[in-house]
């Protein structure tokens, strides 16, 4: 095996999907996931313990198909990597336990992989260009941080962090207001399509001069939630698409500005937009926009590897080996508040 | 023979055994009730150097908490479908039982909240299936009781013996299901008015008689500064009520209160979730609660939101009817 052309596996089960990918080097050979958000969807958001119990059912399967999906055989696997946090630490820890046990049986490195890491790595796949230094605005259910990225699997910054809500958990509590469901940001990207994204103005967090001493990369959404409570209180006849393409305006022109100042300010010239909100089709278009604007290079991947999923996992695994990282020690400790300085565990 | 791998995580110990030719040739263990995630891969790779062949894997399938209960068997089924062997579960109770000799006997082990999960051996054979109960009614039954109380915990060598004599399971025993109620199907939820005064006194009186809120008191509380009122109607009638309020920077939960006939529906969650949500608008540092003592619907759910206990009041509701003090921080 050359370095650069190994076989990795790569699981997740940070929150509620239950995911396998396999790559070679760079080229994704298979990824499979299993959601239980099916389960979680009457209850308005996920259950831990839910979301534990399903992992730990549809794990071997969901190995079964991701090999069969390769054609490979596990014997052919030259190593595993699998998220190690942030997330649910119960859901983590169902991953961790099946790649060592995966690992430990075939004598093969185990990488353990920081979550945030590996929504970014998932852009080196398919595909032969630089992936360092890089500005990564990662937006999910769970995150929404602006990173600096030296280097991917070694060196990666925290720039800013949302200071209360994740932007995808803002989506999902308007979504439950206008009662249009959960998962949220699915919901109010069809309904924005048919409103006006100007039609109320709502408020842009941590924006204001006072603000930028402290928070220049921060977000907070909290505030804007607060003022569509109002605005739909006050407002009886209101129009639900209006109300969801202004919010969604509202975010997704925050997060962009921020990203794209950033990086100006640091003067990397490459913008990589990932995690689940990435597939939010407003702040594509407007990403592509804006990046034009300020010869800004934009990379964002594609729809299906933007929400959770193992080849993320996999690409970062896959990088690791490459560079001839050394695996995890034995045992690593699943964390369910990693920060991101260390890539990998 | 066979080689067999066998592991319990089931308790607070993480136990690894291998079993070959009928003999005992690796058995080491680590107690610790958090740390069975990393206890085990060093556990098992000791043992894979003893016997790197493996030919079966037996785990305990518990009952037991279910976040360690997990790993055992999630490691254990992608072991075994690396190498291509066999993996089964068994009853983990059963490998204590199978230290003892008594004729009629219970075995119970931590099953969190103030519980326990246990079983009753017979004649040397498990009555039913495992279930969970408060450890004061095990006592009432007047039986020797074994288990992690007394520092016993399941011993894996004996896993071998109780496949062969007993059922397997396939899936982890959980006994309990999970803490989760679907949102709550035709209720309404919207801000309480003072049109539901009167009939919010109803549900009060009905709720808690003389200890509750008299109609003056009542209206006060409803008309206070820093205060939100949040209330729930099913076909167009009052059900539930709550309201929190902002005390210099802390939010203090002033009532939650759900009509007889329509609790154990994830009212009380939802409107609980929702006084959460304006305390954090008003950047609250934390909010708190008073409950009564023993109010084994309300404790649990506060827990699950992350409340914890920070004191006591004695005889806060009257005479011997303390409140336990929660505080859940919003930071």
């Amino acid at each position: 095996m050359k370095n650069s052309d190994a076989l990795v596996l790569g699981i997740e089960t940070s929150c509620d999907e239950t995911a396998v990918g396999i790559v070679s080097g760079r080229k994704l050979l298979a990824n499979v996931i299993s959601s239980s958000v099916d389960e979680h969807a009457r209850f308005g958001g996920v259950v831990p313990e839910i979301a534990s119990r399903a992992h730990l059912e549809a794990m071997p399967n969901v190995i079964k198909q991701a090999l069969s999906e390769a054609k490979v055989s596990i014997k052919d696997i030259d190593a595993f990597a699998v998220t190690a946090g942030p997330g649910l630490i119960g859901a983590l820890l169902v991953g961790t336990s099946s790649a060592s046990g995966l690992a430990l049986a075939m004598n093969k490195p185990l990488y353990g992989v920081n979550h945030l890491s590996a929504h970014i790595a998932v852009d080196s796949l398919n595909s032969d260009h630089k992936l360092d230094p890089a500005i990564a605005l990662l937006v999910s259910g769970g995150h929404s941080s602006i990173l600096q990225v030296n280097d991917l699997t070694s060196d990666v910054i925290t720039l800013g962090s949302t200071i209360d809500d994740a932007a995808g958990e803002a989506f999902d509590k308007i979504a439950r207001i206008l009662e249009l469901g959960f998962p949220g940001g699915p919901a109010i990207d069809l309904d924005a399509k048919s409103g006006d994204r100007s039609a109320i103005d709502f408020p842009r967090g941590l924006t204001l001069a006072r603000d930028l001493v402290e928070h220049k990369y921060d977000f907070s959404f909290s505030g804007l939630k607060t003022a569509v409570s109002r605005y739909l209180a006050k407002t009886p006849e209101f129009i639900r698409a209006d109300v969801s393409a202004s919010f969604q305006e509202a975010v997704v022109d925050v997060l962009l500005a921020k990203a794209i100042g950033a990086a100006k300010e640091v003067g990397i010239d490459t913008l990589i937009i990932a995690g689940g909100v990435a597939a939010n089709s407003r702040l594509r278009a407007l990403a592509q926009e804006r990046a034009d604007k300020a010869g800004i290079q934009l990379r964002i991947p594609p729809m299906n590897l933007c929400t959770d999923n193992g080849a993320m996992v996999a690409a970062i695994g896959s990088l690791a080996v490459a560079k001839g990282l050394r695996p995890s020690e034995l045992g690593f400790e699943a964390n369910s508040s990693s920060g991101i300085t260390h890539p990998i565990f | 023979m066979s080689t067999y791998l066998l592991l319990d995580t089931s308790t607070s110990r993480t136990s690894v055994v291998v079993v070959k030719n009928g003999e005992v040739v690796f058995s080491e263990y680590n107690d610790g009730a958090l740390s069975h995630g990393e206890t085990l891969p060093k556990l098992v790779a000791a043992a894979l150097k003893v016997s790197p062949q493996i030919d079966e894997v037996i785990v305990g399938m518990g009952p037991g908490p279910f976040t360690g209960l997990r790993v055992g068997i999630s490691f254990a089924q992608s072991f075994a479908f690396a190498r291509g062997i066999e993996w089964q579960g068994v009853c983990s109770l059963d490998a204590i039982a199978s230290q003892f000799s008594d004729k009629d006997f219970l075995v119970a082990v931590d099953a969190r909240r103030k519980e326990v999960f246990y079983a009753r051996y017979t004649e040397g054979a498990r009555i039913g299936e495992p279930s969970v109960c408060q450890p004061s009614q095990l006592g009432a039954l007047q039986l020797p009781i074994y288990g992690e109380a007394l520092n016993q915990f399941p011993d894996p060598s004996a896993f071998v013996g109780i496949a062969n004599s007993n059922k397997a399971y396939s899936a982890p025993i959980y006994v309990r299901r999970p803490d989760a109620y679907p949102a709550p199907v035709g209720v309404k939820f919207r801000a309480m008015t003072q049109l539901d005064l009167v009939p919010a006194f109803a549900i009060e009186k009905a709720a808690y008689g003389k200890d509750g809120w008299s109609m003056a008191q009542f209206k006060e509380e409803y008309l206070g500064k820093d205060r939100m009122y949040v209330a729930a109607e099913f076909g167009g009638e009052l059900i539930s009520y709550a309201g929190v309020f902002n005390l210099a920077g802390v939010a203090d939960v002033l009532t939650i209160t759900v009509a007889d006939g329509h609790r154990r529906k994830g009212i009380g969650r939802e409107l609980l979730r929702r006084l959460i949500d304006w305390s954090r608008t008003q950047k609250c540092e934390a909010i708190m609660l008073e409950v009564r003592v023993g109010n084994e619907e309300a404790i649990p759910l506060y827990t699950s939101f992350g409340f914890i206990e920070i004191s006591r009041r004695k005889d806060y509701y009257g005479p011997g009817k303390s409140a336990i003090v929660m505080r859940k921080e919003l930071k």
